[in-house]
């Protein structure tokens, strides 16, 4: 672990973060200046008091944070040394933190437009047991030659020989056209809308006196609605999709996913903002193959590596994505890739089938949380109000029972469990089908969990504890008979204190104390 | 596998030890203090206030206070003894073994070699009771063991004995 490091202890270097970060820090000021000069436009360059005011705020604040902003570059140091890293923080406590080298997990190196303009890169690392702040240094900013270095500095403890075919996938422009089946199309054009008017508001300008605006309104209520409504809706659906479009080519613009050395998983992305995240494969516990409702019946899915060190729950959600939403197949490929093994669990998997309890239950959660809710208020509406919400509330129940039914048979298909191999393997969900190869030896305990429900039902749900990505991977409503044999398969031992000695008995004894029993 | 065990399948027991009898009292004064005495509250001045002030409100805000007043009450009569039935713990071999909850019941084994910190807590109205919860911790916060109820003494004696046990176990708390 200890490689041969030219520096020792108390020869290595004090560095300090590139100066150019103060000049990134002031790009905050974009927002308001930029506010205020559509104000000073709009109001023909006589801002009114309120916009004096905020310039007076807006310049004591300016000055206050520059000011903290210089001490802090001025504090903030860092150093490798043979065997830890060292970052010296603090504008008003001064902090030592030292982390020892073989705890880091995996470098990011992320950069948004305005660090790029400067050349500079904001490099975060996790260690062991992330899932909090106080685990993740992060230095902001280093050029980008000085964050690679510091990277490989602080991975060198990772053996560096090369795999036999590194990369595992990159950039197909042909994947753009899973982007809209991933976007929330219709919502994401109502909220940048949202957004924009509120923007035009705090400038002062109020969109409804531009006459363009309100002659295209007083036509579109004026003439025939039959036409122009689906049309609007078109014209929602194109802009979103073109949304969602921009918005893949700037998370994948680039994208590679490759192992950088035998130990090291990289995935480099971004057209605007450029990230970069390595994980360390001893932090891998896994893969997740998630096929959102729209995406599957498209054909396509997406990748998550199950990694522990990624940051809390937000953020491994944002840094674990592997691969875009792409084809299924190249999927499996990558799942694979990542796994380390010829052919994908994920693909080979024959999985245990949920018993048809679970369907019922699942059912019975559409009816009472989805179509009950609904109808009930518009039904007790109706009575108090008016009779055409009682046919709305008809018309509601109609249309969405068959939906309701097509989703929990989606649902209870998608349960399903089994051991492949190494690893554990889980599918659940319709919304999000999720399919997850967990290594068995990364499987830190277990939970069952049930309700009297569920036991009336004879199932129950095991959750797998991982000290990585989701921490708890769920098995829902297995056949209660089977779980603990199930678990007692994928972990083998960890229950044999446990079982109940009479177990191998006739069933018939099994009922004597339901109960206490699982 | 599973045709063998579909015919003996096998079957947790129960962990051998319950909590402190007292956990019950301590249940209910924590029933108490959050949902049901306020509830409780909120329904009685209600009813006072209408019944001094708008009469004419009683006969639809009534029911709606009657359902309050039964939820509140249920909840503190049947929560704590529920839970006392469900809770138990044990200290196995190689692993803790705890069931807790109530309505959703669960049962958690987190093996030793994998215990991080074990934490004994004592909120204030467990120390008015002189109760204890044992809190476990591994790297995964699903895997995390909360054993509560347990008088101060058993707390102190079980966290030292699972972190004598984690220590004695080699593996790879990470």
């Amino acid at each position: 672990m200890n490689t041969q490091r030219p520096t020792g202890r108390s020869a290595a270097q004090w560095r300090t973060l590139d100066p150019r970060t103060l000049a990134v820090h002031c790009s905050w000021m974009g927002a308001p200046l930029g506010s205020l000069t559509l104000t000073a436009l709009a109001t023909g360059g006589r801002p009114g008091t309120g916009a004096r005011v905020t310039l007076a705020g807006i310049g004591v604040a300016f000055t206050l944070v520059t000011l903290a902003q210089i001490i802090r570059w001025r504090r903030t140091r860092y150093r490798v040394t043979a065997d830890s890293f060292e970052l010296c923080t603090g504008l008003l406590t001064r902090r030592l933190r030292t982390v020892p080298l073989h705890r880091i997990r995996n470098v990011d190196l992320t950069a948004n437009p305005v660090h790029r303009i400067f050349g500079l890169t904001v490099l975060r690392a996790a260690t062991t047991g992330s899932s909090d702040d106080r685990h993740e240094l992060t230095l902001e900013a280093l050029t980008r030659p000085d964050a690679e270095r510091l990277r490989s500095e602080l991975l060198a403890h990772a053996a560096s020989t090369d795999a036999d075919d590194p990369v595992l996938a990159t950039a197909d422009p042909r994947w753009l056209r899973y982007a809209p089946l991933t976007f929330w199309v219709f919502g994401g054009v109502f909220a940048a809308a949202g957004s924009s008017y509120r923007a035009l508001d705090a400038a002062g300008i109020e969109p409804w006196r531009i006459g363009f605006v309100r002659r295209s309104f007083e036509e579109f209520g004026n003439s025939a609605l039959w036409i122009t409504i689906p049309l609007a809706l078109l014209a929602v659906g194109v802009l979103g999709s073109a949304g969602a479009i921009v918005l893949y080519a700037e998370n994948w613009w680039k994208y590679r996913l490759e192992w950088a050395d035998a130990d090291t998983l990289r995935v480099r992305r971004g057209l605007l903002t450029t990230r970069s995240v390595s994980i360390e494969r001893s932090q891998l516990r896994g893969v997740t193959l998630r096929e959102p409702l729209l995406l599957r019946a498209g054909g396509g899915a997406t990748v998550r590596a199950v990694a522990g060190g990624l940051g809390d729950r937000d953020e491994n959600r944002k840094r674990s994505v592997v691969l875009p939403p792409a084809p299924r197949a190249q999927a499996l490929r990558t799942c694979a890739g990542i796994l380390h093994s010829p052919e994908s669990p994920l693909e080979q998997a024959e999985f245990t089938p949920h018993p048809r309890v679970a369907l019922r239950r699942r059912l019975v959660r559409a009816v009472v949380w989805a179509i009950l809710p609904t109808a009930v208020t518009l039904t007790v509406l109706g009575v108090l109000l008016t009779p055409v919400l009682l046919y709305c509330a008809l018309a509601f129940v109609v249309l969405a029972a068959p939906v309701a039914y097509g989703l929990a048979r989606d649902a209870h298909r998608s349960l399903g469990h089994t051991v492949c191999g190494r690893h554990l393997v889980i599918r659940s969900g319709t919304f999000s089908r999720d399919t997850v190869a967990l290594r068995r030896d990364a499987v830190i305990g277990w939970t069952f969990t049930r309700t009297p429900f569920s036991r009336r039902a004879g199932v129950l749900t095991a959750t797998a504890a991982v000290a990585a990505g989701e921490q708890g991977y769920r098995i829902p409503d297995m056949a209660a008979d089977e779980a603990v044999g199930f678990v007692n398969t994928v972990s083998p031992g960890l229950l044999d204190e446990f079982l109940d000695d009479e177990s191998p008995d006739r069933p018939a004894r099994q009922s004597a104390n339901p109960p206490r029993r699982w | 596998m599973p045709a063998d065990h579909q015919h003996h399948p096998l079957r947790l027991r129960q962990p051998r030890h319950k909590p402190d009898p007292r956990a019950r009292r301590w249940w209910t004064v924590q029933a108490l203090v959050l949902p049901s005495g306020p509830m409780l509250l909120v329904a009685a001045s209600l009813f006072v206030l209408s019944l001094l002030f708008f009469p004419g409100a009683l006969p639809w805000l009534g029911p709606l206070l009657a359902v309050l007043t039964v939820g509140a009450l249920g909840y503190l009569l049947v929560m704590p003894r529920w839970r006392y039935r469900v809770h138990a713990w044990e200290l196995g071999e190689h692993a803790v073994y705890a069931a807790s909850g109530w309505f959703w019941q669960k049962r958690r084994i987190t093996p030793l070699s994998r215990v991080q910190t074990v934490d004994t807590v004592r909120g204030p109205i467990q120390q008015a009771f002189g109760l204890a919860t044992v809190t476990v911790t591994t790297a995964s916060s699903a895997g995390s063991v909360k054993i509560a109820g347990l008088s101060a003494a058993d707390a102190e004696t079980l966290a030292r004995r699972i972190s004598d046990a984690a220590q004695l176990v080699p593996g790879d708390a990470a």
